[in-house]
């Protein structure tokens, strides 16, 4: 079994859980690093292994509080990855929330669901 | 504030390793994150001074304590809160510079003049017999100072105080006090050797006010120097609108234009060296940055920035998601895509004026409005 993939969140960095065992997938908080790559790659080494042999429904939540332009490319492959698992016959949702009053993170989320081809659902945090 | 400020502030502070000037309010939260970057910037750009650590980040706590505590409230747009006054922090060379300046009311000069002329009069040893009896007898005044806070500052910094008193109105002044601190301990009379006078601080903190400028920071822009600013700014947003809206919006084209300082910027020694502003006008906030560049990229990086400046919204949202979706990595030399996302979220088209300082360098500055 593919082992676990966990981050703590740091001053400039999301908290990131990848949890094939107990079916968890989230990223959360901020993510501004300069080297975003740096940061991503083994998120990305991850995905790419999980999506081999997905779990037959794979729930992503992104909670993110702010991220930067680098990262949002880097968000962008993570979502191209996870899309993959729909050739597999198996399940995959994205679910992205954003404060009520939080106009920069739900149009992020908008633009997302506008490009990708997966069901992408937009939740307002309580 | 316009596009030209930025150079006219830069050409100023160029030899500086670090210069912070702020004008706003002094809470906590705002005054430990200044603490905080100028202690980054003395571990990091004064070898020399690196030892002086604690004791500037002391002295600066007792000019921000000096600010809070003498500040006046007055009525007006410029000073809201009692709170509200300027520091600046500068390194040039071996010498670091604490200047701050706070409001105060005519009739409490006398005797504030009078403390300041009795510290500077006294030497090392005078100052410690002083400073005991300061805190053995007197009573402590009702805005807690009992001079205690001066007399601190003369020891620590074995310098004498030095200080100007500018008429604001007929009811109050500003006052501005600036303290050096040196490698060396011998104790130097700044008059024979100050190069950079308390007036030259006045005058930016003027051209502050005129031009409503939060904070100027000229430094360097890796990200650990930029965390604390990002707070700084991030606190003050806080204060100045409570629509969550703009906060992020600011703080979003802040975080991109810094770290895009940062990526392009022309490195020299290990240093990634900018400078930017903030201004805050009835609705908006303007923003500008300026880094030296390389001539030979100046063509090529006109022609992006005009594309830029020529698009509209929508031309600028296919072109920010076209980027998204473009499968490379982002390099550590940018995404690309950051200065699309900037100008999607401004009032005007991406303003930027390039000038070439020499046959090697040249000055890039933006100026934008959200």
């Amino acid at each position: 079994m593919l082992a676990t993939l966990e981050f703590k969140e740091t001053r400039d960095t999301p908290e990131v859980l990848l949890d094939k065992k107990n079916n968890q997938f989230k990223i959360k908080g901020n993510s501004l690093p300069e080297d975003s790559a740096k940061f991503y790659f083994p998120i990305l080494d991850w995905i790419q292994e999980y999506i081999k042999d997905p779990n037959k429904s794979t729930h992503l939540i992104c909670n993110l509080e702010y991220f930067n332009s680098s990262s949002a490319k880097m968000i962008y492959q993570i979502f191209i990855e996870f899309e993959k698992i729909k050739d597999t016959g198996n399940e995959v949702k994205i679910s992205w929330y954003y404060e009520p009053d939080d106009k920069l993170i739900e149009e992020k989320g908008q633009e997302y669901q506008s490009i990708l081809d997966i069901p992408f659902e937009l939740i307002m945090s309580k | 504030m316009n596009i030209d400020t930025t150079f006219w502030f830069f050409d100023r502070i160029k030899e500086d390793n670090l210069c912070l000037l702020y004008n706003g309010d002094f809470s906590d939260e705002i005054t430990n994150k200044l603490i905080e970057l100028s202690e980054y910037n003395i571990t990091n750009n004064v070898n020399s001074l690196s030892k002086m650590k604690k004791k500037a980040s002391f002295l600066m706590a007792e000019c921000f304590q000096n600010i809070v505590r003498h500040g006046e409230s007055i009525e007006g747009k410029k000073f809201a809160t009692a709170n509200e006054g300027f520091f600046l922090t500068k390194n040039w060379q071996d010498t670091y510079y604490i200047t701050s300046g706070n409001l105060i009311e005519n009739n409490k000069i006398e005797d504030l003049e009078r403390q300041l002329k009795k510290v500077n009069s006294l030497n090392r040893d005078e100052l410690k017999v002083l400073y005991r009896e300061v805190l053995e007898n007197e009573m402590i005044s009702d805005k807690g100072g009992a001079g205690l806070g001066l007399i601190e500052m003369a020891r620590k910094s074995g310098q004498k105080l030095e200080y100007v008193f500018n008429e604001f109105d007929d009811k109050f002044s500003l006052f501005y006090n600036q303290i050096l601190l040196k490698p060396s301990t011998e104790e130097k009379n700044c008059e024979d050797n100050c190069s950079f006078e308390i007036n030259e601080a006045i005058n930016y903190h003027k051209e502050m006010i005129a031009k409503d400028i939060l904070v100027i920071h000229k430094g360097d822009f890796s990200q650990d120097a930029i965390f604390p600013v990002l707070k700084i700014i991030e606190e003050n947003l806080q204060r100045e609108k409570n629509d969550v809206v703009s906060k992020k919006k600011i703080f979003h084209i802040l975080v991109e234009l810094l770290q895009n300082i940062s990526k392009h910027c022309l490195k020299e020694g290990n240093k990634k060296e900018g400078i930017f502003l903030i201004g805050r006008s009835d609705n908006y906030f303007t923003i500008n940055t300026g880094n030296i560049i390389e001539n030979e990229k100046v063509k090529v990086l006109k022609t992006q920035l005009d594309y830029i400046s020529s698009l509209n919204q929508k031309e600028l949202k296919d072109l920010y998601l076209s980027k998204l979706r473009e499968r490379n990595i982002p390099s550590v030399d940018g995404a690309g895509i950051g200065l699309i996302d900037v100008a999607r979220r401004l009032i005007s088209p991406l303003n930027y004026s390039i000038q070439q300082l020499d046959d090697k360098r040249s000055f890039l500055s933006f100026n934008v409005i959200a």
